[in-house]
């Protein structure tokens, strides 16, 4: 009984409230929201949006295999950067690599890679890295940290970003060493480190302009 | 036994190039057969020895060669028929050719698969063209058939090693054999 009476007494002072807030809403209205709900942070612009040029772009790994380094590349991924410099708050990485499109200009490899146990390409088709905070370092270049999933495991990841002003966009370049069996990739036989290392390194060089219609030509 | 050939033998480094060559050819063929029926990372393994093998023989062949150059190389017993010296000669070179070839274009095989050779995990060979499946395909099947090519050579080079020690009862064998003394 005590509690319902409390409960009627709160919803009453809301309603005076809101009653009050109203009414100062119709003698000054530029003061109001600020009253109300006084905003903590200016809300950030949205940063401008870049994507990746239809070519130019490359996404490469190499690992250690039996003593001597492999090469692939990701033939289909995309890249999307929203980058102000001025306000890294509102900037943000995205990216998407379509795993079935490996290529290691070997037939067999590339089937083997492919597999279940190493990136099960067929269950898991895409892997995705999200920015959370993008800072600059000392050096000036930027670090982009978030997640990478990847054949069903999400795992933290900073990607190091160096961006050169290239017309009216950007050449992002970089590179970052993974451990491929952080993502499980490596079942069975593979999960041995002495034919294929676990250290995968991941290397792109990505050409960005800015989103919106293609310009016409 | 000395250290360097002589005109009537051959000394102990060209002796052991010699045998430690035809036992890792034979290494090689055996290695190259199970491979076939291997996948995954058994597979892996075997063309990587087969791979470090292969290099190793390349390597022995360039030393020789010459060694051969900057030795005096055992003449053939004055018996032998003009025929069997042009039939000598032919088998030899085809010998050496064959050497350098045979690992060769099994380098040249893997570097258009775009799998860099590693001697023994130590270092990495340069890859010697870019990786293409057409270029690939030309020397996986070129490989094979110089190795055969190789065993048919081969067969003629020990008949006529044998037909030296067991019909003309000469020293041309024996002066080959590990431990083989001339008169």
């Amino acid at each position: 009984m005590t509690n319902y009476l409390r409960s009627f007494r709160v919803a009453g002072g809301i309603f005076a409230l809101v009653a009050g807030g109203l009414s100062a809403a119709a003698d000054k209205p530029a003061a109001a929201p600020a009253k109300i709900a006084p905003p903590t942070a200016p809300i950030p612009s949205p940063a401008p949006r870049f994507v990746q040029a239809p070519t130019g772009n490359t996404l490469g790994f190499a690992f250690m295999q039996a003593g001597a380094e492999n090469h692939g590349v990701f033939k289909q991924f995309a890249v999307e950067l929203q980058y102000d410099e001025k306000n890294l708050a509102a900037s943000k990485l995205l990216v998407k690599v379509q795993i079935p499109s490996l290529d290691t200009q070997d037939q067999e490899r590339d089937t083997t890679l492919a597999s279940a146990e190493l990136f099960d390409a067929q269950k898991f088709p895409a892997a995705h890295f999200t920015s959370s905070s993008i800072t600059r370092r000392a050096d000036g270049s930027l670090a982009a940290a978030g997640k990478l999933s990847l054949r069903g495991v999400t795992q933290d990841l900073t990607l190091p970003l160096s961006l050169k002003a290239a017309g009216n966009g950007h050449d992002l370049t970089g590179s970052v060493t993974i451990k491929r069996l952080d993502f499980g990739i490596g079942q069975g036989e593979w999960k041995s480190t002495e034919w294929v290392s676990d250290e995968v390194k991941i290397s792109y060089k990505v050409r960005l302009v800015p989103a919106g219609p293609a310009p016409g030509r | 036994m000395t250290f360097r050939n002589t005109t009537t033998t051959w000394g102990t480094l060209s002796r052991t190039l010699h045998w430690l060559i035809v036992a890792m050819i034979v290494v090689q063929w055996s290695i190259a057969e199970r491979a076939e029926s291997q996948a995954g990372l058994e597979k892996l393994q075997s063309l990587y020895w087969h791979k470090a093998l292969g290099m190793t023989v390349l390597m022995l062949a360039v030393v020789r060669l010459l060694w051969r150059w900057v030795n005096p190389t055992p003449e053939l017993a004055s018996v032998t028929k003009s025929w069997e010296r042009a039939l000598a000669k032919f088998s030899h070179l085809a010998l050496y050719a064959l050497m350098f070839a045979i690992p060769l274009t099994g380098w040249l095989m893997s570097s258009a698969r775009n799998f860099p050779v590693s001697w023994f995990k130590l270092f990495t060979f340069p890859d010697l063209i870019s990786p293409d499946k057409a270029t690939y395909e030309f020397f996986h099947d070129l490989h094979p058939l110089l190795f055969k090519a190789l065993v048919v050579v081969a067969a003629l080079h020990v008949a006529g090693a044998l037909k030296h020690h067991f019909i003309d009862r000469n020293d041309v064998l024996k002066r080959m054999l590990p431990f083989g003394r001339v008169k």
